[in-house]
């Protein structure tokens, strides 16, 4: 029985410290800055959004190494 | 005649004046600005929009006079933008015309899908954006544009350091808040079993084991979270003050020694759950504090935003713009059309109009001769004119506003001195107590552990609870019962000030009056085509009176044939002159009339509009900006329950004093520039009045800063409502008397309360320090005290408004 317990409180404590480890990192990111936002931000959870993410990460990737080729040239121009 | 929805902004009109479309005929337009950005929405394929904002209404677009262009430029460039690691530009912007979060998701929406733009994040607590763009792509003016086309506009702000570090503090005291919430939940899990266990039976073991989890999270809690505490009792102690950060510190402390002995080997209990309860829940409470500094951070921040960026001098006939304080006495200043002036000088033009609403509060602009004082921060409403500047712009009204408005939201918070000055007595008087407690009682017993249980039960019983609640619990159900009536208390504070009012100043347009001119008077009837002519008139120019006209027309006549005029001239502070199939037209007022010699005897004590056909006067309009309805109601109730009411007024005497008279207003003050209202504030506070100011524009933000409690209608402008400390949403005067009522009752429920729980510690402090109670029991009482104080606050509610 002691066993027992001593595994669920262990168990327990490792899921909740995870939990607190992930918040910790979300709110030192900054995802809890604008607490209306936060709040507000659920309702409108959807693929489409889902997918605006993943476009609005390619369009950063593209135009980042648009600027490294940019700088690139103009040095060797240069 | 139907009230309908207009379908882009929500508000809601009469269906006659609404613009309608045969193609789509179940939707409703306000103006053109909202059935414009309605069809680009929908081209856009963002009509999911309108889904998401739900009920929530939005300001109609308002076309900005200001040049985009002006974001393209070097000076501010060099003040605004910074470049990032990777070679992009940045800037800070603040977003204006932010209602809803499907505001924020439409803006970020459209600048993500437009090409050039890396990262667009709006914040929406408070609508400032960050925007990274790549500028070989896309320009800032181009994305101004973007913003502007969707119906918001967008200025820029320098991140102040305050800002910095206010957002860093709300980050940093979010984290420990939650961090201590989560020991908090978790400790009361564990002590379900723990409690559970006294009474059912537990083995030693498993109460050890309890005890270990209890321990783990009580010391997360009080050394992260717990923190700022010691932090605070340490600086405290450093310049010899005694503060409630040392009580609540020293008292979670003390807990946690005694428990940390029970856990490993003495008798008795442990007490791991108090120390994370007194952390967590004085924690919340400076969470809120800090929140407060930040907002006032962030008003401060769109105060500036508002501040021109540059001006043109002309130096011998050469145009050169300059920042701001490069303008010295003597330049000669240009200004646009639309333009703000950005410093106080004096006019050298024969004649020029200015918008001066953000000093007087008054609607109509302001003609202005050679030699007249053109102020900083009012918009030129005319031509391109030039004035001598006669003050340079740290000395210039604007600046003054803007520096005496940061000045005051940093020393607002005198309330707060007072708690504290209370706390350090409480804490000092509790400390002396458990100290005397801990000596008399090992004198006594000469037993090390008894002594120190006792001194516990003391710190405990005495700990906030019940008087920290007295206030808080009254104030949080005075508040919940207020924002139900749709008034909107920003700090429970403010209850008590109000309770205690002696003096309320009210300002006359938009408080006491509707703020919008109406036509009173029609001088005679119009024939159709005479109709036409005058509402082409009226729809040509965007003046107050053009616009009252407009819509009285709309108002009154069913059907209004549509004719285009031709050659549409404005004519300064006089009106307007076009001509329609070979005839003239005029419309303006009786300065018109003379300039044409036109003889009409028109003395009235109202704003007259005169409409005239080849020197023929067809009709004649008296317009007035009516008294709300529930003015004089209110006024009379302030007075009888023996509060001063004065009126405040950037307005002329005669109309101050016939509005004043019309709503039983005995001490009136007209004339008066922003600065004079705030002085006002400060000379009724310094004769120990206890000041509520009742204001609604940007002319009064400063004097709302300077009363104890400041009042805002919703329909406010963005400064008024920053500036306030209770938001009246519905615009009703009614609505100042309720929140009046409502803090009354509270503020004597919070007096009941503090009676309860001082009772409580005259009762139970000298029963703790006798050794009558364990600290369990201690633990138990202070819960038992608190819900004496709930239960009595629940009883606000009770009263009929």
């Amino acid at each position: 029985m002691n066993a027992v317990l001593k595994l669920e409180l262990i168990v327990g404590l490792l899921a909740s410290f995870t939990m607190l480890t992930i918040f910790i990192w979300s709110v030192k990111k900054g995802g809890f800055d604008d607490s209306k936002k936060m709040m507000d931000g659920m309702l409108f959870d959807s693929e489409e959004d889902l997918q605006d993410a993943v476009n609005r990460e390619n369009k950063q990737k593209a135009l980042k190494e648009k600027k490294l080729k940019d700088i690139k040239k103009a040095k060797e121009e240069g | 005649m139907s009230i309908v929805k207009c379908t882009h902004c929500q508000l809601e009109f009469d269906e006659t004046v609404m613009i309608t479309e045969e193609k789509s005929p179940d939707v409703y337009f306000c103006c053109n600005g909202c059935q414009g950005v309605y069809h680009l929405l929908k081209d856009d394929g963002l009509d999911s929009f309108y889904e998401k904002m739900g009920n929530a209404t939005i300001a109609p677009p308002v076309e900005s006079d200001d040049n985009a262009e002006n974001f393209d430029l070097e000076s501010f460039k060099q003040r605004y933008i910074k470049t990032t690691a990777e070679g992009f530009s940045k800037v800070d912007l603040v977003i204006e015309g932010i209602h809803c979060a499907a505001c924020v998701w439409l803006n970020e929406k459209v600048l993500d899908s437009t090409d050039g733009i890396l990262e667009a994040n709006i914040n929406f607590t408070n609508n400032k954006a960050k925007i990274i763009w790549d500028e070989d792509t896309i320009k800032l003016s181009e994305i101004i544009e973007k913003i502007r086309s969707i119906g918001y506009n967008a200025y820029p702000y320098e991140q102040s350091a305050e800002d910095v570090k206010a957002s860093s503090a709300q980050r940093d005291y979010f984290l420990r808040m939650s961090v201590a919430v989560f020991g908090s939940m978790n400790i009361m899990m564990i002590g379900v079993a723990k409690y559970a266990g006294y009474f059912s039976g537990i083995k030693p073991e498993n109460l050890h084991l309890v005890h270990m989890a209890e321990f783990l999270f009580a010391t997360i809690v009080l050394f992260y979270s717990g923190w700022i505490f010691f932090r605070g009792a340490y600086y405290g102690l450093k310049n010899k003050i005694i503060n409630m950060d040392l009580l609540v510190s020293g008292g979670a402390l003390i807990t946690y020694i005694y428990s940390m002995t029970v856990l490993f080997g003495a008798n008795g209990h442990s007490y791991f759950d108090s120390v994370t309860m007194i952390i967590t829940f004085v924690l919340v409470g400076k969470y809120l504090e800090v929140l407060g500094k930040k907002s006032a951070v962030d008003t401060m921040d769109k105060i500036k935003s508002q501040v021109p960026l540059e001006a043109t001098i002309v130096e011998e006939g050469v145009k050169r713009v300059v920042s701001l304080d490069e303008i010295v006495v003597g330049d000669i200043i240009e200004v646009k059309n639309g333009e703000k002036a950005s410093v106080d000088g004096k006019s050298i033009v024969k004649e020029s109009i200015y918008d001066e609403s953000s000093l007087s509060g008054e609607s109509l602009p302001v003609e202005k001769q050679e030699g007249d004082m053109i102020y900083s921060g009012t918009i030129n409403s005319g031509m391109v004119m030039r004035y001598r500047a006669t003050k340079n712009y740290a000395n210039s009204t604007l600046s003054t506003m803007v520096n005496l408005l940061e000045d005051s939201l940093a020393s607002k918070p005198k309330i707060e001195e007072m708690t504290n000055e209370l706390s350090k007595y409480f804490s000092l008087t509790i400390i002396l107590l458990s100290i005397v407690t801990y000596i008399g009682w090992y004198l006594y017993s000469g037993d090390l552990e008894k002594a120190l249980i006792i001194t516990i039960a003391v710190i405990v019983i005495a700990c906030p609870c019940a008087l920290a609640l007295a206030t808080p619990i009254a104030s949080l159900i005075g508040i919940s019962w207020a924002t139900e009536r749709g008034l909107l208390f920003k700090e429970a504070k403010f209850i008590e000030t109000f309770a205690k009012v002696t003096t309320v100043v009210v300002d006359k347009t938009g408080t006491i009056t509707e703020g919008n001119l109406t036509v009173k008077k029609q001088s005679q009837e119009l024939n159709p085509q005479d109709l036409a002519l005058l509402y082409a008139m009226a729809d040509s120019s965007t003046h107050p009176v053009s616009r009252a006209i407009k819509k009285y027309l709309e108002q009154e006549y069913e059907k209004i044939e549509i004719v285009e005029l031709e050659k549409i001239e404005q004519l300064g502070g006089r009106g307007l002159k076009a001509e329609y199939k070979g005839q003239t037209i005029l419309g303006g007022n009786s300065k018109l009339l003379d300039e044409h010699y036109i003889e009409l005897d028109s003395k009235s004590d109202y704003t007259i509009y005169h409409f005239v056909i080849d020197v023929r006067v067809v009709a004649s309009f008296e317009l007035e900006d009516s008294i709300k309805k529930d003015a004089r109601e209110m006024i009379n109730y302030f007075q009888k329950i023996g509060v001063e009411v004065i009126m405040a007024t950037g307005d002329h005497e005669k109309v101050s004093k016939k509005v004043a008279d019309e709503v039983g207003i005995k001490t009136l003050y007209f004339g008066m520039s922003p600065l004079e209202k705030a002085e006002l504030l400060t000379s009724l506070k310094e004769q120990d009045k206890i000041v509520v100011m009742v204001g609604d524009g940007i002319n009064d933000a400063l004097a709302l800063s300077k009363a104890d409690v400041a009042i805002a209608m919703g329909s406010g402008a963005d400064v008024a409502l920053a500036m306030s400390d209770v938001v009246v949403l519905n615009d009703s005067l009614k609505g100042i008397k309720e929140s009046f009522i409502i803090s009354r009752r509270t503020y004597t429920f919070i007096k009941q309360n503090l009676l309860l729980s001082l009772i409580y510690n005259m009762i139970t402090i000298p029963l703790a320090m006798a050794g009558f109670v364990i600290p369990l029991v201690a633990a138990l009482s202070m819960s038992l005290s608190s819900l004496i104080v709930v239960g009595n606050s629940m009883r606000i509610k009770t009263k009929e408004l």
